[in-house]
């Protein structure tokens, strides 16, 4: 067990690394990059056998990922918003060929505009495509949910998205407690053992045609539902994978954090590296004689829903923060969330708020804002409409960028 | 907890001095996190870097907004954006300045209420700005009071061994350089408190309204803007024209500026554009008449 | 070449298209194709953007275009240029006044161009969509590091590989091979060259190439004041052959007299440091030198 100073994307070339995957197709995008620069560094100088293949898209890398993952070796790949968007055809094809691999996504925003800072509307444009979803809040968090991606990829036979932040995550540095290569392959067995067989597919003498089309509805739907009821049946097996993980490790990953919940009335709802600045907020505020806690789902695919229910119930009223925009509807999380309470005995109050997008900081003192609205909605008992987190100051400094842009002056002729 | 901000240009190393400061602080028993940030990864554009240092798991991210130490290692850059460096400065925060300025000048120019100290550069070449971030982290080490000479050098090992051995024994110099420059100020930099409750005023949150699709879009109309762009910032060598010498031949070093920042007129005389030339001296090292120099660019405007 | 503008360096432009303050890194040999070519081609010009360094140049609220652009995706900025002209001819015959059409140029890096952009690209060239066809060639992905692109060429240390073992595609005669109105190899340390070849695609209309290799002091590691100088040698070392294609023939319109050996070039980029150091690698240069020596000896005369 080694304690290194590592950035969210080395943790995740790490989480590779150990989980000896042999092959990784590539293509460059900020701010993912640092992990293939890490895994072509290490595969060229032979720290890490296995082969990195530079390709010429991202769509093409998730092909090559597909067909290496159906050709029976450990597939490893990354990449980040446009690149994510661009691969989205591939996003959608590969988990009905049921074979696993990991493609780490470390969160952008998406275009237009473009930017390179961090939300996560990237990862959730994948959230229907069968790909599990694993969210990470920190380094450590990363390099173990790409050990547990594999171990629950390959139990349910479906591939698996390991997200983390940009920058916040990606380009932090903290420690992070590496497992030795021996425990991690303890952990994480030989590929063709996952299968139970030694057999390879794709060998002379085996036939096998893979990705069959299927044109009559009553396969199709027979086909689509298992990728579905192999998603949901990850649940299960997530118990299993992450008790395992925390007896060998000592690390506890539950398919959803819970931070100070035990008696909580106004709870926080969010995903990813916001966790962080959310718990201090819950403790400044619990200080205050406020009954805040936190929760955060891991897995976003599979919905830990039985789970969010029990956690919820009763509770006085949720803060969801959402750092994603469905157009046309609102934050995506407050959404999931409440098609999984409606109806629910002693659901509590739902509160949306929309933020961080591109990169947006979401001041700590804007999550004690959203709990005092959050206890006067609780008393009227209704909640408010969304919230988007925009300043009056933010708003003069988009003025001034008009006013540069002479968007004002066009508008007048 | 401590939190600490290095400003800098992409180029001088400020990424690498939050790595040694981390690494060192990480060595010593503390819980670290550092960072880098930036828009666009260029050269000589401005950008910062974070420190954090706990004795326990820090829970804070991003952006420090309450900074214990801010050390700038180019005083151009306070000079010319001092808002965004001083943001979040008070009276418990100190500012180390690194260059040719007496810390009074920076006091009384930026009016702070916390601390200002001084460190001169005169042991970094002109030539080698980018190990200025060795330099800063062994200061800003001995500012906080808690880290031995032996972890800063080994942190400085440990972060600039990718970089090849010269690069490690002047960086080490340097580090030990900077730690030394601070003796009679080792310690004076305190661990800031967690933010409390009380303190955190309420966000003036607005609704935003749907406007017009001219406006709603990010179109610039009639172009040219970008002249508000001051990357002449991002320079540390200034081409001077030597008017005596120069042809007029006037094609030259206006072609070749990848910047479009130097016009003639219609004698073919050149002038360079200050507020955009970049300093990346392709005119200097094209001007047939040799009639081009660079100055160094503090020297350059005094 | 008797129709072109531009006989003698006093042809070439004095005017700028482009404004200071766009963010490329100083030294930018792309950012300095660009002012050539659009010097030439004024600003009646539409831009349409692929992903790459240049997806930067415009930043809201900040053009430093005098012209227009509009920004596409990375592998379809050809499509997007299908769309723009299709949309001006429509206008044209919907009485939209001649003086008011735009030339519809793509800017593209290699990544790009040589890459996923290649498909959309031929697609538009098989169609005779009238655009022509910037590539800034900086032979790597340049703005996320200079990772191996498909224009890296033999022997270059990346950030994804050692040392490349494969060898530089050649997009020009995959664009001859679709026999297109114009192609031409340009460099922006030939400005008259470069400026008579813009003239003369924009005096032709359908498909045409410009392709500019562009030395990147950042991603092939070289101080920027040499951009200029790295571009002569990669002619003069017959590296970078510039040349046209017009009327099912090409022609080189600069042959080097006495090329220069091709290390000349190499052993100014740090990205063939590997090379020359701790050893040289006699076999590798050999490797170089031999497949620039058997491109030139297949030439009529060569």
């Amino acid at each position: 067990m080694t304690r290194l100073l590592l950035t969210g994307n080395a943790a995740a070339a790490w989480g590779a690394r150990l989980a000896h995957a042999d092959y990784v197709p590539a293509f460059p995008i900020t701010p993912q990059t640092e992990i293939i620069d890490t895994l072509a560094g290490w595969i060229e100088s032979g720290a890490m056998p296995g082969r990195l293949t530079m390709m010429e898209s991202e769509h093409s890398m998730l092909t090559a990922a597909c067909a290496a993952a159906a050709a029976g070796v450990r597939v490893f790949t990354a990449t980040s918003s446009q690149g994510l968007l661009y691969a989205m055809e591939m996003v959608y094809a590969a988990p009905g060929l049921r074979n696993p691999f990991v493609l780490v996504n470390v969160s952008r925003g998406v275009q237009t505009p473009v930017t390179i800072q961090s939300d996560h509307t990237d990862v959730l444009a994948a959230r229907d495509s069968g790909f599990l979803q694993l969210h990470c809040a920190s380094c450590q968090e990363v390099a173990d949910s790409v050990l547990l991606a594999y171990r629950l990829a390959e139990r349910v036979r479906l591939p698996a998205i390991v997200n983390l932040d940009g920058f916040t995550l990606s380009f932090t540095r903290e420690p992070v407690e590496l497992p030795d290569a021996q425990e991690a392959a303890r952990f994480l067995p030989p590929l063709a053992e996952a299968f139970g067989t030694t057999a390879r597919p794709f060998s002379a003498g085996r036939s096998l045609a893979a990705g069959a089309a299927v044109l009559d509805s009553t396969a199709y739907t027979y086909f689509r539902y298992q990728s579905h009821l192999a998603a949901v049946a990850a649940l299960q097996a997530w118990e299993e994978v992450s008790d395992t993980f925390a007896e060998q490790f000592g690390r506890r990953y539950d398919g959803v954090e819970a931070y100070r919940m035990d008696d909580a009335e106004y709870v926080f709802f969010l995903t990813g590296a916001l966790a962080g600045k959310a718990r201090g907020v819950v403790d400044r505020l619990r200080a205050a004689g406020c009954p805040a806690g936190l929760l955060r789902p891991r897995l976003l695919r599979p919905w830990p829903e039985a789970a969010l229910r029990q956690w919820l119930r009763g509770r006085r009223a949720v803060m969801v923060v959402d750092q994603s925009l469905s157009m046309g509807k609102g934050g995506v999380l407050h959404g999931e969330l409440a098609s999984s309470l409606y109806g629910q005995p002693g659901a509590p109050l739902l509160l949306s708020f929309i933020g961080g997008l591109g990169g947006r900081e979401i001041a700590a003192g804007e999550l004690h804002e959203m709990a005092t609205v959050a206890r006067r909605a609780a008393e009227a008992g209704e909640a408010p409409p969304p919230r988007l987190l925009f300043t009056a100051g933010e708003l003069r400094v988009v003025r001034k960028q008009q006013a540069l842009a002479q968007v004002a002056e066009e508008e007048k002729r | 907890m401590y939190r600490i901000r290095f400003h800098g240009r992409g180029g001088q190393g400020m990424k690498t001095a939050s790595r040694i400061l981390g690494s060192a602080l990480f060595l010593a028993g503390y819980e670290v996190q550092d960072a880098p940030h930036y828009g666009a990864e260029r050269r000589g554009a401005p950008m910062h870097a974070v420190v954090r240092a706990a004795r326990g798991p820090i829970q804070e991210r991003g952006f420090v907004d309450r900074p214990d130490l801010v050390v700038v290692a180019d005083e151009g850059l306070l000079a010319e954006a001092g808002a965004a460096i001083l943001q979040g400065l008070d009276h418990h925060s100190l500012l180390l300045t690194v260059g040719r300025e007496p810390a009074a000048l920076w006091q009384d120019r930026l009016r702070l209420a916390g601390p200002v100290l001084a460190l001169a550069d005169a042991v970094i070449a002109a030539g080698e700005r980018h190990f200025l971030g060795a330099f800063c982290a062994g200061a800003a080490a001995r500012l906080l009071g808690v880290v031995a000479l032996a972890c800063l050098l080994q942190a400085v090992d440990d972060e600039v061994a990718s970089f090849g051995e010269a690069a490690v024994a002047r960086s080490r110099e340097l580090a030990e350089a900077g730690w030394r420059g601070l003796e009679e100020h080792a310690g004076s930099v305190g661990e800031g408190s967690a933010a409390g409750a009380s303190g955190q005023a309420p966000p003036d949150w607005i609704e935003l309204q749907a406007e017009a699709g001219d406006l709603a879009a990010p179109s610039i109309h009639g172009g040219l803007s970008s002249i508000e762009v001051r990357t002449g910032l991002w320079r540390t060598q200034r081409p001077v024209i030597d008017y005596a010498h120069c042809r007029r031949c006037w094609w030259v070093c206006s072609e070749f500026c990848p910047d479009s920042a130097i016009s003639v007129d219609a004698d073919g005389t050149p002038t360079i554009d200050y507020a955009h030339c970049k300093g990346c001296l392709v005119c200097l090292a094209q001007c047939p008449a040799h009639a081009i120099r660079a100055v160094p660019e503090r020297g350059a405007s005094s | 070449m008797s129709e072109t503008a531009f006989v003698r360096w006093r042809d070439l432009p004095r005017g700028r298209q482009l404004v200071g303050g766009a963010p490329m890194c100083a030294g930018c040999s792309g950012l300095e194709v660009l002012h050539q070519v659009l010097d030439v081609l004024g600003e009646k010009t539409v831009i349409i953007n692929s992903a790459g360094c240049m997806s930067l140049l415009v930043s809201y609220p900040y053009s430093p275009l005098r012209g227009s652009w509009l920004y596409t995706a990375m592998a379809s900025a050809a499509a997007g240029a299908q769309g723009m002209r299709d949309a001006l001819d429509l206008r044209l015959a919907q009485g939209m006044p001649a003086e008011d059409d735009l030339q519809v140029m793509v800017l593209s890096g290699d990544g790009a161009a040589y890459g996923m952009g290649l498909s959309p690209a031929s697609g538009a060239i098989e169609r005779g969509l009238d655009f022509i066809y910037l590539v800034y060639d900086n032979e790597g992905y340049g703005n996320t590091g200079q990772q191996q692109s498909d224009a890296t060429p033999h022997g270059a240390h990346t950030a994804s590989c050692g040392s490349y073992r494969g060898w530089k595609k050649d997009l020009f005669a995959i664009w001859v091979a679709h026999r297109p109105a114009y192609a031409a190899t340009l460099i922006g340390s030939e400005p008259l060259d470069l400026a008579r070849k813009v003239d003369k695609a924009a005096r032709l209309k359908g498909p045409r190439l410009l392709l500019a290799l562009a030395p990147c002091p950042t991603g092939w590691d070289f101080d920027a004041s040499a951009t200029v100088e790295v571009g002569h040698l990669a002619v003069k070392t017959g590296i970078w052959p510039l040349k046209e294609y017009v009327d099912g023939r090409i022609t080189h319109t600069k042959v080097p007299r006495e090329r220069l050996p091709v290390e000349d070039y190499l052993v100014r980029q740090g990205r063939f440091r590997h090379l020359f150091e701790p050893r040289r690698d006699e076999a590798r240069l050999g490797e170089v030198q031999a497949a620039v020596d058997a491109y030139w000896a297949e030439l009529p005369g060569g």
